[in-house]
This record gives C-alpha cells, structure tokens and sequence, in this order.
C-alpha cells in the first residue's frame, strides 16, 4: 500500500461505551481528528449494567448535559441495601436530604439508549464514530511504539499516535499489548444478569411508594437473593421497567454447578419480591462479567503511544457501585493526556505516563488503592453476603413480633440467632477485618 | 495462572438446596437479539479430549444463555448463536480449551435495553 492510502487520525479510541465516548468528546472538542471505532452496530449494544448512571462524572465532560436531552429513566431518590432472608425483607433505604438534589446524584439508566447519546454527544464534538468494526491487534514500530490498530476490516489498518484502549472487561487487546500477562480470576469477576421487566409507571410508582415517576429507587440486595453465596442483586427502577438482576462471582457459580438463569428466576420467585414484579413481562435478558478485582487486577495503564480505561483497567468499586463514573472520568484523563502529547508532539511512554498521575490526583486511582483489599475480603467473608443479611432479618422480626413476651428472653434470642451463625468474638473480628479492607489498612 | 484441576466441587448449604426452579432458557433467549455471523463461529473446542477427562465440566452451568451443552455423543456442543459475549468460559474454562474471540464487527449480540 503506498503512503497516501493510508487512513490517519489523530488519535483511535477503541470502543464507544462510557469511557471511549467520554475520550472522544474531550479530545474532539479541542479540535484532534479522533476515529472512535466500535465493534457493535451502534454504540451500547454490547453493555449491560444494572444500573445507574453518576452526573458528577458526566458533568465533568459535558457541564451542558442536561440541556442535550439526555435517556436518563428516573433520578435515584430513594437508594439503599435489602436483606433477605429465605422468606423475608429488611430493607434500609435512604431518601430526602442529598437524594432530593436536581440534577439528581444519580439516574437510572438502560445503556442501549444512554450510551448511543453519549457517543452522539462525541460525534457533534467532531468525533467520527466507525462502528460494526472490531480491533483485532496494534500496529508497532520496531521498538513497541504504538503507532495504530488492525481491524477486521478489509485493509483496515488506522494510524494514529494515539490509540486509547476502552474495551471492555475481555481485555484482549490490553493482554496483546503486554499490559497484563494474564486474565482476570474467575474469583474476581462477577457474572452479572438481569430481568428488563415491563410494567405501567404507575404500577411502579405504588409498588414501590414512589409518589411519581420523577422518583425512583437503586437497591442493592444481600442474603438470599445469591443463596447467601459471594454475589449481590440489585432492583433499579426505570420509567416503565423495572431493572432486577443479580452478580455472583464466577468461580462461585462454577463450584457450586449454579446456572446463572436458575438463581435469578428463584429470587423472582421470592415471597418478597415476586409481587414487585407480578404481572410484569420480560422485555430483555443478558449477562455481562464486572471486573471486581480492582487495584490488584489492574493492568499496566499505558505504553508509549497507548492507555487503557474503563472495565479494561478493571475500573471499578463494587462496594459503591462505582464503575460507570471511572470510566467516564479515566476517558477524560486519558484524553488530556493524549491533548498534552499532541501539543508537545510527543507519544512515548514518557508523557503517556502523565495518564496516571492524573488518576492518581482524583478518585480513581485513590480508591481503587484504598480497596485493593476488597475482593479478597469479600472471599474469605461470604457472611457478609449470607449469614449477616439472614440475621439481621431474624433480629428485626423476633424484636417486632415479641408483644407480651419477657423482653430478656427476646433479648436472648436475638443474641442467640447471632451466636447461633458466628461466634461473639467472630463476629467482633468480622467486623474488624471489613474495616481494615474499606480503610486500605 | 489457570488452575488445571478444575474447580473444586462444593455442596449447596442445606436450606437453599433443592430451592432453584427449572427454567426454560430459550424463553429467556428470545428476548435477546443477535445479528447471528452464519459463517464464522467466534466460540469452539479447542480439543474434545481435554473435555473429555474435565471432571466438573463448568461450562454446562455458568454459561448465562447456555451455549454449552452436552451431546448425545457426550461431546460438549457449542452454541454461539446465543452468545452474550460475557467472557466467562473464556476466563472459567479450567483448561483453556475454549477459543474465544470477538464476532466480527457488526455481529453478534445487540441489546435493545441494556
């Protein structure tokens, strides 16, 4: 092929999901020519989240956002934890206060609209979207350099000096590139899948004590939903569906032979959240694997010519839901960096490396490092996903249905449901060790 | 790296065992859609005698669309058409013997909510 075939850009940003969108735009508004290719027919087609979606990190790319009509499905007014036990629901949930806020915190979303908005919002800052197009490895000089991609595409090689990987939790390329020598643990990953269920807005609203449908509600639900296993389900409303699913860690499901469609009709089933969504018809299912193992999971962030973002860093907080904002918010990082090479004219790992010195100045990569000891504690302390919710159910309902009995008895037999599962000094030390893996001691 | 014993094996504790109902996957399958590549399966078996002597053979439970099944012949089939893309056998396959890439640009799964 001679010079002058050859398809150049600026910068490829390989995916158009939360965080190669967000590059996209930021790099496309200051004027770089940015081919954002995606492997679906359109942007969002391949994602699957519960979820929520965190205007924080939206704002940070867009501070206009919600002047540009974006999909949200309901604010999250109303957020929190149920606990189920086989036959029961604890809930402790939130509202008001900082959940009263316009724009809200957080919306609840369906990533097939929101995602192909949010990589429109990066094709009218310039961006040129190539979608129905897969990378499949790198173009290299001599040294490593990363000079491009090869695509699936007949002759479609695309140079550019910058190429900023967001592919997705299957980090086949970041692995290609020598990133990570390996892949994510079955133990560090969640198999999540969920229900997109239809019912009336109104139905929604009752069921759920929300007086519009300018409210809505994001749960995460522990115990029985996983059959008190590692793994945690989820209820999010949405203007006419309901979101309800859950993730179970993959190795979780492999040793105990649970097929993933089984535990989620059984907590459909349960007597607590069956009439939630009785009447309800199912509109979608699917699965998506969530790279929960964090700091110590995570690749090599950049190489000259390259950095990598999103899933694909293993971006993300399960204790806070945190994922969608990381992405977004490391698209923008790694799009000033790669604005700060193109100034300079210069893309080796150098300057690639001012990538992570700004994640290292916010959130992300403090985070990520404070909970680098999350995963493994979850591991080693399934209670807190089976007997802890169990029992606080047990304690609840023993305390509220105690009328006419001697209340030292009660007492007892609240104490007695606890040590009945886990000692006094286990449990003190339960405690103990889920302090020092959030604090990052 | 990968284990190469496989996953160990462990029982259900008692209250929830006997408590997962039955489920008809292709009810759940119709709802998806797929732009099905009729020329290229993106998902194989590598070699059917490493399957063979795999003792748990994962794949047949984990799988959220249940690609994985087991034929008449006792081979492991492979239905990529259903494929969500999720990656599990990819990395939950304790010998590596599923070959797994990405379908080509345009196919495979497209959600419609997500």
């Amino acid at each position: 092929m001679n010079q002058h075939e050859r398809i150049e850009f600026d910068v490829v940003v390989v995916g158009a999901g939360l965080a190669g969108s967000a590059a996209a735009m930021v790099m496309a508004r200051e004027g770089l020519n940015v081919a954002l290719v995606e492997r679906g027919q359109k942007p969002g087609g391949k994602n699957y989240f519960g979820g929520a979606i965190y205007t924080h990190a939206i704002e940070e790319v867009l501070p206009d956002f919600m002047e540009r009509n974006p999909p949200f499905e309901r604010p999250v007014t109303e957020a929190g934890f149920w606990f189920l036990s086989q036959d029961g629901l604890m809930r402790a949930t939130v509202q008001g206060g900082n959940l009263d806020r316009s724009p809200a915190d957080a919306y609840t979303t369906l990533r097939a609209s929101f995602d192909l908005w949010w990589a429109e919002q990066a094709q009218k800052e310039g961006a040129f979207l190539i979608p129905k197009t897969t990378v499949v490895d790198f173009i290299r000089e001599a040294d490593g350099q990363v000079i491009g991609v090869v695509t699936d595409r007949p002759q479609g090689e695309i140079y550019a000096p910058v190429v900023i990987i967001c592919e997705g939790v299957n980090n086949l390329l970041a692995q290609k590139l020598g990133l990570i020598d390996r892949d994510l643990e079955p133990a560090h990953l969640a198999l999540a899948f969920k229900q997109v269920i239809s019912l009336s807005s109104e139905t929604i609203n009752t069921r759920f004590g929300l007086p519009d449908s300018e409210h809505g509600l994001a749960v995460s639900v522990l115990g029985d939903v996983s059959l008190g296993l590692p793994g945690m389900g989820f209820v999010y409303t949405n203007k006419t569906t309901l979101s309800v699913g859950l993730g179970v860690m993959l190795d979780t499901l492999a040793e105990y032979k649970l097929k993933p469609y089984e535990v989620l009709q059984r907590y459909l089933a349960h007597p607590a959240i069956a009439p939630l969504v009785a009447g309800g018809q199912l509109l979608e299912y699917g699965g998506h694997l969530i790279p929960e193992g964090g700091y110590r999971d995570m690749p090599r962030l950049f190489t000259g010519g390259a950095m990598v973002a999103g899933d694909a860093a293993a971006m993300v907080n399960a204790l806070h839901w945190e994922g969608t904002n990381m992405a977004i918010i490391a698209g923008k990082r790694a799009a000033e960096t790669a604005l700060e090479a193109h100034s300079r004219g210069d893309f080796s790992e150098r300057v690639m490396s001012r990538y992570e010195d700004r994640l290292k100045d916010g959130f992300i990569l403090q985070d990520l490092k404070q909970y680098r000891n999350f995963a493994r504690f979850l591991e080693t302390h399934p209670e807190f996903m089976g007997t802890y919710p169990v029992f606080l159910n047990d304690a609840l309902g023993n305390f509220f249905s105690a009328y006419g009995k001697p209340k030292r008895r009660l007492f007892r037999e609240i104490l007695g449901a606890l040590t009945n599962r886990r000692s006094l000094p286990q449990a003190a030390g339960d405690i103990i060790s889920m302090g020092r893996a959030v604090m990052g001691w | 790296m990968k284990r190469n014993d496989g996953f160990e094996s462990k029982e259900l504790p008692a209250e929830v065992q006997g408590t997962l109902p039955d489920v008809y996957v292709d009810d759940l399958l119709v709802t998806i859609k797929y732009f099905v590549d009729e020329e290229h399966a993106h998902l194989w078996i590598e070699d059917h005698e490493v399957c063979a002597r795999c003792r748990h053979k994962p794949c047949l439970y984990f799988c959220p669309v249940n690609v994985y099944t087991l034929g008449h012949d006792g081979k492991i089939q492979v239905a990529y058409q259903a494929c969500v893309e999720c990656g599990s056998c990819r990395v939950g396959c304790p010998y590596s013997n599923i070959g797994w890439t990405l379908p080509r640009g345009g196919y495979g799964v497209a959600y419609k909510f997500g």
